[in-house]
């Protein structure tokens, strides 16, 4: 909840600035997502108002980073729809990997890493882990050396672990990270073989052949350009029988679902690509 | 003269919202918001069991979806639905507030910002806080603001936190909110 209400006239300044200055361009993104987001910094490191915000943005580049990772929306926790994680771990996984050498999946906006590392540990379980190759890409460093380092917030443990339990019917999932004084960290051997790559919001190169998509409750942060340009990417992206998966309550029936994708499950939301 | 209901409601509160739907005319006039707490990895039944008998229609909404009159819309679990201007939903997995997600109080406050004095607000059973702040928010815009008689709420936390902060309009029984949504027009 924010006290201090950014108006709209100042939103689109930033949002210019931010072009203009550092040529990210975030007129696409939810207007309310982005005011709110950005209301929420300027409280959080008591710049007062726009202005302050401005000043201090336009000459610190390392600010703007920060801005960056803050505006990129945390994975509150591991395993998030463990119904999901089921299907992956019983059935979409093993069924797809199974007789593939290079099986390439592609996590457009990784954010603070939790689905990255839950699909890592469900194929690292499967013995799946070495027949992948796994892009994971966001606009923020801050995030990817993070993801790196494989610290997490140590508050996340127990949904993590109940989560994981409810996949596994097990306790487990301690075997994958340990406590240390500054906070918890995954197991980073796991991303061994992982490719973390910084994007700009507008994705000039992407990775193409793609088998499977991960673009979980991202789309809801944007508005419709850009939703679409993203399912041009990822429909480009993916090879025909590859799958896309979004969040619950995500639609895509403004591109030409029907005609591209196939609705593989309704209570998953994945997609599959069409073979022609 | 009003043009949608918010309903804030947690523990204790589930069969009164059962109530409050079944009662409701088929062709009840407003939308109603929705913003329950409930178990964030059990992410069906819950729709299910409130449109078994509800007058109107209960969905979970999708992200961008335009808010119509006679239907309620249910906080899908484990995301924020907030209201936006033009009377959208928009869906968020944003930081849980007071340890809630969906947060009553980000529905409230967004709905009341959508709707300034056209809406009305009514706040239910439940265990925590969350709601009170909401419910705030939409009186100081200008929204009717109803909060269900403590001595009827199985858990009564939420409804004397938002009475604190709140001088409300209306302290209601269950019977009293359906007797006042019916009236309606």
């Amino acid at each position: 909840m924010s006290i201090f209400e950014l108006g709209i006239v100042d939103t689109r300044n930033i949002i210019r600035l931010l072009d203009d200055v550092y040529n990210y361009d975030f007129k696409n993104h939810a207007l309310t997502f982005f005011k709110r987001r950005v209301e929420n910094f300027i409280k959080m490191h008591n710049l007062r108002d726009a202005e302050g915000f401005i000043q201090k943005i336009e000459k610190d580049k390392m600010f703007f980073e920060i801005f960056l990772k803050d505006i990129c929306v945390e994975t509150t926790e591991m395993f998030r729809d463990p119904s999901l994680w089921r299907l992956l771990k019983d059935d979409l996984l093993p069924k797809n990997i199974a007789n593939n050498q290079n099986f390439k999946i592609w996590i457009p906006e990784v954010t603070s890493g939790e689905e990255l590392y839950s699909l890592l540990i469900i194929l690292k379980k499967a013995q799946l882990i070495d027949k992948v190759q796994i892009i994971a890409s966001s606009i923020s460093d801050i995030n990817l050396e993070r993801i790196k380092s494989g610290l997490f917030d140590s508050k996340k443990i127990e949904v993590n672990d109940a989560n994981y339990a409810r996949i596994y019917n097990d306790n487990g999932l301690s075997d994958y990270y340990t406590i240390k004084e500054d906070g918890a960290y995954w197991d980073i051997s796991l991303i061994e073989n992982v490719k973390l790559i910084k994007q700009n919001i507008i994705f000039d190169d992407y990775p193409k052949g793609t088998k499977l998509i991960f673009f979980r409750n991202q789309m809801i942060y944007y508005n419709q350009i850009l939703q679409e340009r993203y399912m041009k990417i990822m429909y480009n992206s993916l090879v025909p029988g590859g799958h896309l998966l979004i969040g619950n309550n995500e639609k895509i029936d403004y591109w030409n679902s029907d005609k591209d994708f196939v609705l593989v499950s309704d209570t998953e939301c994945i997609y599959k690509k069409k073979l022609s | 003269m009003y043009k949608a209901v918010v309903i804030g409601g947690s523990a204790g509160s589930f069969q009164v919202i059962t109530r409050i739907l079944n009662s409701l005319p088929k062709n009840f006039p407003l939308p109603i918001l929705l913003s329950l707490h409930r178990l964030k990895h059990v992410r069906s039944g819950f729709v299910e069991a409130l449109s078994i008998k509800s007058g109107i229609e209960v969905v979970e909404p999708f992200d961008k979806d335009t808010i119509k009159p006679g239907k309620a819309y249910l906080a899908p679990s484990n995301y924020h639905m907030y209201i936006e201007l033009n009377k959208k939903i928009a869906l968020s997995t944003e930081e849980p507030v007071n340890h809630s997600r969906p947060s009553i109080d980000l529905t409230f406050e967004t709905a009341a910002q959508a709707y300034r004095d056209k809406i009305v607000g009514i706040i239910l059973s439940g265990a925590n806080r969350d709601g009170a702040y909401g419910l705030k928010k939409l009186k100081q815009l200008g929204g009717l603001a109803i909060v269900q008689d403590p001595n009827e709420c199985q858990v009564k936390t939420m409804t004397e936190a938002s009475l604190k902060m709140t001088q409300v309009d209306h302290i209601f029984t269950t019977q009293q909110i359906i007797n006042f949504l019916q009236n309606l027009k």
